[in-house]
């Protein structure tokens, strides 16, 4: 056990380091950040100073060396265009986007669960077709989009939200949805294929054959297990949430670390990018650790594996 | 001109309050262009104004000493500071912190009294030696031009602070005044206690309103000076909150979430003019945008033929396009880099819009079939303005292909010299003077200057260095008609930037300073009685 903890935490490590050298090298392809922070044709002696402050004049080598080691350190560098820590910045935004994400990961499944239950005992019939169209719409509308029409709808014309920011419940009802709708219909088709796997076996078909209610067949004997893979896939889904909503946080001004990402790309602000992405990074590959190793404490099949 | 008759045709607009299947789908590319003409609220609480603003604020913005040459900081530094001189309604150098300022005798000095009444935030009085602490530790735009030309700065007394030159400069007074942040003051006590940083997390400053609260990125927060030396601000409380997507910050306007909104174009602004409740406040920017012809100095080009390039002037429907983009709020002056608020401008004749006279004198050149120009670079920001005038000069023959670039990258190519091959829409919201314009977009050596006419060239070091006003402006007179003539650029025209206003708002202070984007100066910004 521990020589599989040992090497899949060797190849999260792997995959941070390769993460780190690819985001700080392909944010380095994307232009000159000194270019967006003076006037069009600054001097070239104003722009070489605004290079040898943010340490852009050195060899990129170097400049990859320094962020790591300060990366080691726990430093996720400073903002050119804030001029304050990068960590500091994240850590303020964070709990909001884990807000953000805990209620849109609420909707998500208050949404696909029911509709791929029904789905599932509806087969072939009006419910599972509607649920495929929502599953499809959910799929491809795009968020942006999703979040503007939101925006008309409920803030604009029915007066019921607040259009943008937050501060209040209310604020987080709209990116919510438009982040958790996408979700919802990977979770209500994961529910409905779940449910049919489920619905298929041996001891639904007894507990049939005795008689019992169908209502309870599904609530009580078939739902248990086929929430499983969607609670394990909802769990994944969660830390994706909070690193993804850059679009939806910034169609409604939500302070979170998905628009700190996008004003890094805006201002070609390196050390937020980076810090933003690798934060996500880590965030991920932990999540997917842990997952690993709780598979390989519950099957020691997977542990034995070479 | 499809996209021209496109957008007029919108403007026409469903204006029914239900929500119908037409109204989900047209807001996808148009944002709440589609929208019902529901009544503006007018929420927010007594006292306060809240902002909705297009861009994130920088904290360096709150430091005058970081001043680059951009529009932007300007957006605060109004508020939370104030200059020595600076442009006001009515007067583009008004004396502020100082009562009163003279020139010495030798063209070389120039002497500020400093109001006695001038207090900072944390009351403590605006002092010479801040004034001089505030230019020695300015390291912002044209800073190095600046220290160049300044040999001392005496402070006889706390009233009085005594710039001393090395030669004598015409542009002191428009550097230090608008084109810098050199002139706005910061008190020496308080940054020698708490340094730089500390200053950029809680800054004090002179001007009409202080400093409450900064989240970096969502808002900032700021209440009024009660001991502001030109008048105590109506407005008590003032919360402006960066909203980066436009159809965002038009919703929140609509909801009185925000009680004025920055940037608001197009089909939005469309929108807005129909929401009763809410009005547009468009304001004509320093910004002039144009058409240049890097190729005119190659006899190979077609652009080098004079007539070849009056014809490109002749072919832009100026009035049509800012119709059509801008709802008519852009202003066309025919000066291609000297915007009509500067200094020493000169006004050309009007600008004609006449493609039969453009084609025939391409036919003329030698060209009856036009030609193929190759790229058009532009700022993908206005790329909507150069489709129209790709059009235009398709219109007479002259083929050219659109090529967008990111803003940054853009202006770094741009004075760099790549675009020598093809024409390119540029644009300049830079402080300064026509004097200043010159330098940068006419002459030799200038910054976007990608030939020179020597006429024009013997005439710049002339008036660089003429003190006497009216020989001076006569010679940059001279120049901007040989810009003209020699049409060495097309003039488009000077930006409109639309802005909304809600119903608490009174006066909105948009355009009282002339060719300044935002509102100034603040404290003469009012609410509506409730």
């Amino acid at each position: 056990m521990g020589q599989f903890i040992a090497r899949r935490t060797g190849y999260c490590l792997l995959s941070l380091f390769l993460l780190s050298l690819t985001i700080f090298f392909f944010v380095r392809v994307t232009g000159d950040p000194a270019a967006l922070l003076v006037e069009p044709g600054a001097s070239v002696a104003d722009i070489a100073a605004i290079h040898h402050q943010f340490g852009l004049d050195r060899p990129l080598w170097v400049q990859y060396g320094l962020f790591m080691w300060s990366l080691m350190h726990g430093d996720l560098g400073q903002s050119f265009y804030y001029q304050t820590p990068v960590l500091e910045l994240y850590l303020s935004r964070l709990p909001n986007s884990l807000m953000l994400a805990a209620v849109a990961m609420g909707f998500s499944l208050l949404i696909g669960i029911p509709s791929g239950i029904l789905a599932s005992v509806r087969v072939g019939r009006f419910w599972d077709k509607a649920g495929k169209l929502f599953a499809l719409l959910g799929l491809s509308l795009p968020s942006f989009w999703v979040g503007l029409v939101l925006i008309l709808v409920f803030s604009v014309y029915l007066r019921w939200l607040p259009s943008s920011g937050a501060g209040t419940p209310l604020h987080l009802i709209m990116p919510a949805f438009a982040l958790g709708w996408y979700f919802a219909a990977a979770h209500m088709r994961l529910t409905r294929s779940s449910m049919l796997d489920v619905l298929g076996s041996e001891y639904i078909k007894l507990a049939r054959l005795k008689g019992l209610p169908e209502a309870l067949v599904i609530a009580k004997h078939a739902f248990k297990n086929a929430l499983i893979p969607v609670l394990t896939l909802a769990g994944i889904n969660l830390v994706i949430m909070v690193n993804v909503a850059v679009v939806v946080e910034t169609v409604f001004a939500w302070p979170g670390i998905g628009r700190l990402l996008y004003e890094g790309i805006t201002f070609r602000d390196f050390p937020i990018v980076q810090g933003v992405v690798l934060m996500g990074g880590a965030m991920i590959v932990i999540v997917n650790l842990v997952i690993d190793i709780l598979y390989a404490v519950i099957d020691p099949r997977i542990r034995l594996e070479r | 001109m499809d996209s021209m008759k496109t957008r007029a045709a919108n403007a026409q607009g469903d204006s029914g309050i239900q929500l119908t299947r037409r109204d989900l789908l047209g807001v996808a590319a148009l944002g709440l262009a589609a929208g019902a003409p529901a009544v503006a609220a007018a929420a927010g609480p007594a006292g306060q104004l809240t902002y909705g603003i297009h861009v994130s604020m920088a904290p360096t913005w709150f430091d005058p000493a970081e001043t680059q040459g951009i529009i932007t900081p300007f957006m605060v530094l109004y508020a939370l500071h104030d200059a020595v001189v600076k442009p006001m309604p009515g007067n583009s150098a008004a004396p502020c912190l100082a009562e009163s300022w003279s020139m010495g005798a030798d063209d070389k000095t120039y002497e500020f009294i400093l109001r006695k009444e001038a207090k900072f935030h944390n009351g403590d009085p605006v002092t010479s030696e801040d004034v001089k602490f505030s230019f020695e530790r300015y390291r912002g735009a044209a800073h190095d031009l600046m220290k160049s030309k300044v040999a001392a700065i005496e402070t006889p007394d706390p009233q009085r602070v005594v710039f001393k030159l090395k030669e004598a400069w015409p542009d002191f007074l428009t550097f230090y005044s608008s084109a810098s942040g050199a002139g706005w003051i910061v008190p020496k006590k308080y940054i020698e206690k708490v340094g730089d940083d500390g200053f950029r997390q809680a800054p004090i400053g002179a001007g009409p309103y202080k400093f409450v609260s900064s989240t970096p990125g969502v808002e900032l927060v700021l209440e009024a000076f009660e001991g502001y030396w030109r008048k105590v601000p109506s407005v008590k409380r003032l919360v402006m909150k960066m909203l980066p997507d436009e159809a965002t910050r038009l919703a929140a306007l609509k909801r009185g979430e925000v009680d004025i909104a920055y940037s608001i174009r197009g089909e939005l602004a469309e929108e807005l003019v129909k929401t009763p409740g809410l009005a547009l406040k468009p304001v004509v920017l320093q910004a002039p945008n144009w058409i240049y012809f890097p190729e005119q100095w190659d006899p190979k080009s077609p652009w080098h033929d004079l007539r070849v390039r009056q014809a490109a002037n002749l072919a832009i429907d100026r009035e049509g396009m800012s119709k059509a983009l801008f709802l008519g709020y852009c202003k066309v002056t025919d000066n291609a880099v000297v915007p009509y608020t500067f200094d020493f401008y000169w006004q050309p004749p009007n600008a004609v819009y006449d493609p039969e006279k453009a084609k025939k004198l391409l036919a003329e050149a030698g060209f009856p079939n036009g030609f193929d120009t190759g790229l058009l670079y532009c700022d993908s920001s206005y790329a909507n303005m150069a489709e129209v005038v790709v059009d235009n000069f398709a219109q007479i023959g002259i083929l050219a292909k659109l090529q967008p670039i990111e803003r940054a990258g853009f202006f770094a190519g741009y004075s760099s010299k790549k675009y020598a091959k093809g024409i390119i829409q540029g644009a300049s919201g830079a402080f300064g003077n026509a004097a200043t314009r010159m330098a940068s977009f006419v002459v030799k050596d200038g910054a976007f200057s990608y030939g020179n006419y020597p006429d024009i060239d013997e005439l710049f070091p002339a008036q660089a260095n003429e003190l006497n006003r009216d020989k001076r402006a006569a010679t940059l007179d001279k120049m901007q008609q040989l810009v003209h003539d020699k049409a060495i650029y097309a003039p488009i025209w000077q930006l409109g930037f639309l802005n909304g206003i809600g119903p608490r708002v009174g006066e909105s202070a948009f355009g009282l300073i002339p060719g300044f984007a935002y509102t100034a100066p603040f404290e003469d910004l009012t609410l509506k009685s409730a």
